[in-house]
C-alpha cells in the first residue's frame, strides 16, 4: 500500500470532525457519550481524545508532514480537554478498588484524587504520550514547562479546598518510569491490581518519544524488562490471542477468554511500535477469528456477547469494529481495511456536517438482514478516521524513525486558518508542494515559514516573492496548488 | 513517583556491623541489589561493575560499592562475605531482616519477587531489578544505569560524576 500524496474527501472529513470536536465548549461532550456510565470503559472520553491525537500525529508524520499548522492547534486543544476533570474524575472512585475481578482487595485501597500518581495507566500514559507526541513532532517544549500538565478540580457545591496536581512532561514521564521500574517492568496497573498489556503500550511509546528528546535509552530498557517480565506468563494465551492482563497480587493471567476482537486489535496495533515481527506473525491467524464477510466485499467484525457478572449485564463500548480497522491499517492489510470501511459506509450511517465526517452512535445491533449497525462514539468519531488516515506500519515508523533536525529546517505551513482545507503538504526533493482549498468562512490565511532566501513561490498560477515568512490568503473556489521552489 | 531522592537504609554489613546511609557519608555509593544464589544476572553485573571501577584508577577509593541482598532469608552476613570476598572483593554486602531489606528496596524503587526455581538447590530464585545506582557523598541519589550499560559507559559516567 503506497501513501497517496493527496488526502481524499473522507480523510479530510475525519480531520474536520476532529477539529470540530476539539473546539467544543468546555464540558460539551455531545456526540461522544457512549453506552457505559462514569467514564469507566473503553469508549471513554480519554480514549477518544487520545486516539484523535494519535491519529493527528500519524497524519502529520505520514501524510501532511509539511503542515504542522493543520494538526498542532488541534492537538493542543485536545490535550487541554484531556486534562479536564470530566475526563479523569472517575479515578477518585476507581482508585478505591473493588473491580469485579479483585473486589476482595478493595479495603487495601483509598480514594485518590491525583489521577496519575499511582496506577491508572489507562489515563496517565495517554497524557504522557500525547504531550510527548506534540513536543517531538513540533520540536517544542510546550509541555515541559512547569505545571504544563496540571490536573485541577474545584466545586462551589462540595469538596472543600481546590484539588490541584502539578506535573509537566518530565515529571510525569519520571513518575511512570519509576512505577514501571518498581513493578519489575511488568507494567503499571489500570484499575488497582490489574495490569493490562494494552494500556502499557502507550507508556512505552511515551518513553521512546522522551528518549528522542533527551537522547536517553529508557524505552529500550523498559522493553527489555517488559519482555523478560512477561516471558514468565506469555504474551499470548493458549488459543493464540493476546493475554489481556495480569493480577498483580496473585500473578494470575487473564487470557482473552472470550476472544474479544478489541483485545487483540488494540494490543496488536500499539505493540507494532516495538515488536513488529511478533505482531505481524500472529496477525493473520488472530484477525481471521473476528471477521464476518458481508455483501459486495464488505467485512464486518463480530463482537462477543455482553458478560454477565454478579447478576449484572456488563454495559460498555467494545469498539471492536473500530479497533480491528485500526489494527488492519497498521498491518497494511488493505483488503480487510477496505472491507471494513465499505461496511461502515454502507451500514453505519456515515454523516457529513459542514465538511466533517463521522458515524454517529447506534446501539441497534443489526439491520433486518443481520448486518452489523452497532457502532460506538469511539469507533464512529475516532477509530474509523484513524484507520483511514494511518499508513502501513504508521505507529511503527513513528516510533522507530523520528524526524531529524533536517525536517524542522524545511519550509512548512505553520499556521492554517480554520476554513482552509489542506489536502497535501509535503517537501519532495526540496520543493514544498501543498494543495489548499477555502471552505465557506473567513479564516483563510496560511503562513508558510522557514522559506529559504531567493525561493520562488507559485500559488494559483501566480509567482509571489518569498523569503523567511510568507502569509497568503486562500481565495474561494476550487483547490489550488502551491509550490515553493528553493 | 519520582527517582529515589531520599536515600535511607538500616541494614547490616557482611561483617555483621549495623550500618545506615550515614555510615558511608563522604563516599560515593555504587549500589547494586541482588542475591548470592543468582546464577546469571548478578555475577555478570558484579563482574562488569568491578571492571568499571578498576578503570577509575586512584579515584576508585572515593567510591564505596555496595551489594544489597533481596534474599535476606539465605543471604546472611557470613554468606555474603564468603560470596563477595572470593569473587568481588571491592563490594561490601548488606543484608538485614526481611523488613529492613523491604524498606531499602522501597527507597531505591527496587522490584524483587520470589518464585519457584527447580534448578536452585533451595527451590527458589528472586528475580529482581538489576539496575545500578549512584549516590553522592551527601547521601543524595545522582543517577542510575540499566543492566545493559556497558563497562566503558559506566567508567566514563563515574569519572564525570566524580569530577563534577
Amino acid at each position: 500500500m503506497t501513501t497517496p500524496s493527496v488526502l481524499d474527501e473522507a480523510q479530510l472529513g475525519h480531520l474536520r470532525h476532529w477539529d470540530d470536536l476539539s473546539r467544543r465548549l468546555p464540558h460539551d461532550w455531545s456526540g461522544m457519550q457512549g453506552k457505559g456510565a462514569g467514564e469507566d470503559d473503553f469508549g471513554s472520553y480519554r480514549f477518544q481524545l487520545a486516539y484523535m491525537i494519535y491519529g493527528l500525529a500519524l497524519t502529520h508524520r505520514h501524510r501532511l508532514p509539511a503542515a504542522p499548522g493543520v494538526v498542532r492547534p488541534t492537538i493542543q486543544r485536545l490535550i487541554e480537554k484531556l486534562l479536564m476533570p470530566d475526563v479523569w474524575m472517575y479515578w477518585r472512585d476507581a482508585s478505591r478498588g473493588g473491580m469485579v475481578m479483585n473486589a476482595h482487595l478493595s479495603e487495601g485501597y483509598h480514594e485518590e484524587w491525583d489521577p496519575v500518581v499511582r496506577d491508572n495507566i489507562m489515563y496517565s500514559a495517554y497524557v504522557q504520550s500525547c504531550a510527548l507526541l506534540h513536543d517531538v513532532l513540533f520540536a517544542d517544549d510546550r509541555y515541559a514547562q512547569p505545571g504544563a500538565l496540571t490536573f485541577e478540580h474545584w466545586s462551589f457545591f462540595w469538596g472543600g479546598e481546590p484539588k490541584r496536581f502539578v506535573y509537566d512532561r518530565e515529571s510525569l514521564n519520571e513518575n511512570l518510569y519509576w512505577q514501571m521500574v518498581q513493578n519489575g517492568y511488568l507494567g503499571i496497573a489500570c484499575e488497582p491490581n490489574c495490569v493490562f498489556q494494552i494500556c502499557n503500550q502507550p507508556a512505552i511509546l511515551g518513553f521512546r518519544l522522551h528518549d528522542v528528546i533527551t537522547g536517553g535509552d529508557r524505552a529500550e530498557e523498559v522493553v527489555a524488562g517488559y519482555q523478560k517480565a512477561w516471558a514468565d506468563f506469555g504474551r499470548l494465551d493458549d488459543a493464540g490471542h493476546y493475554n489481556q492482563m495480569i493480577l498483580e497480587d496473585t500473578k494470575v493471567v487473564a487470557p482473552n477468554a472470550l476472544q474479544a476482537p478489541w483485545v487483540d486489535a488494540w494490543c496488536g496495533a500499539l505493540m507494532n511500535t516495538w515488536n513488529r515481527d511478533f505482531v505481524r506473525e500472529n496477525y493473520p491467524r488472530q484477525v481471521a477469528d473476528f471477521l464476518i464477510p458481508g455483501p459486495d466485499g464488505t467485512i464486518s467484525v463480530r463482537s462477543t456477547p455482553a458478560m454477565n457478572v454478579m447478576g449484572q449485564t456488563v454495559v460498555n463500548d467494545t469498539c471492536d469494529l473500530g479497533w480491528v480497522a485500526a489494527w488492519a491499517s497498521e498491518m497494511g492489510d488493505r483488503a480487510t481495511l477496505d472491507g471494513i470501511l465499505a461496511h461502515a459506509d454502507r451500514f453505519m450511517n456515515p454523516t457529513w456536517r459542514d465538511g466533517a465526517l463521522s458515524y454517529p452512535r447506534n446501539d441497534t445491533p443489526t439491520d433486518a438482514d443481520g448486518n452489523r449497525t452497532d457502532i460506538e462514539p469511539m469507533s464512529g468519531n475516532v477509530l474509523i478516521g484513524y484507520a483511514r488516515l494511518n499508513v502501513p506500519d504508521g505507529l511503527h515508523t513513528l516510533y522507530q524513525e523520528p524526524w531529524g533536525a533536517e525536517h524542522f529546517a524545511e519550509p512548512a505551513l505553520t499556521e492554517v486558518g480554520r476554513d482552509v482545507e489542506v489536502s497535501r503538504a509535503q517537501v519532495v526533493d526540496g520543493v514544498l508542494h501543498a494543495r489548499l482549498r477555502r471552505r465557506s468562512g473567513d479564516e483563510a490565511t496560511v503562513v508558510i515559514d522557514r522559506v529559504p532566501p531567493g525561493a520562488r513561490l507559485r500559488f494559483d498560477g501566480q509567482e509571489i516573492a518569498a523569503d523567511g515568512t510568507v502569509t497568503l490568503e486562500v481565495p474561494p473556489g476550487p483547490a489550488r496548488d502551491l509550490e515553493l521552489v528553493p | 513517583m519520582s527517582a529515589p531522592t531520599a536515600i535511607g537504609f538500616d541494614l547490616v554489613d557482611h561483617h555483621g556491623t549495623p550500618v545506615d546511609a550515614g555510615t558511608y557519608r563522604g563516599s560515593w555509593l555504587l549500589v547494586q541489589f541482588g542475591f548470592t544464589s543468582c546464577r546469571v544476572v548478578c555475577p555478570r553485573a558484579l563482574t562488569k561493575l568491578t571492571a568499571a571501577l578498576d578503570g577509575l584508577g586512584d579515584d576508585v577509593d572515593r567510591v564505596r560499592p555496595l551489594y544489597v541482598t533481596v534474599d535476606p532469608d539465605r543471604d546472611t552476613p557470613d554468606v555474603m562475605k564468603a560470596f563477595l570476598t572470593t569473587s568481588y572483593p571491592r563490594f561490601t554486602g548488606l543484608t538485614g531482616t526481611p523488613e529492613q531489606v523491604e524498606a531499602a528496596k522501597e527507597t531505591f524503587r527496587v522490584f524483587a519477587r520470589r518464585r519457584a526455581d527447580p534448578e536452585d538447590p533451595d527451590g527458589y530464585a528472586v528475580p529482581h531489578t538489576a539496575m545500578t545506582y549512584l549516590v553522592d557523598p551527601d547521601g543524595r541519589w545522582v543517577r542510575h544505569w540499566p543492566d545493559t550499560a556497558e563497562e566503558e559507559t559506566l567508567t566514563a559516567d563515574l569519572e564525570a560524576a566524580l569530577a563534577a
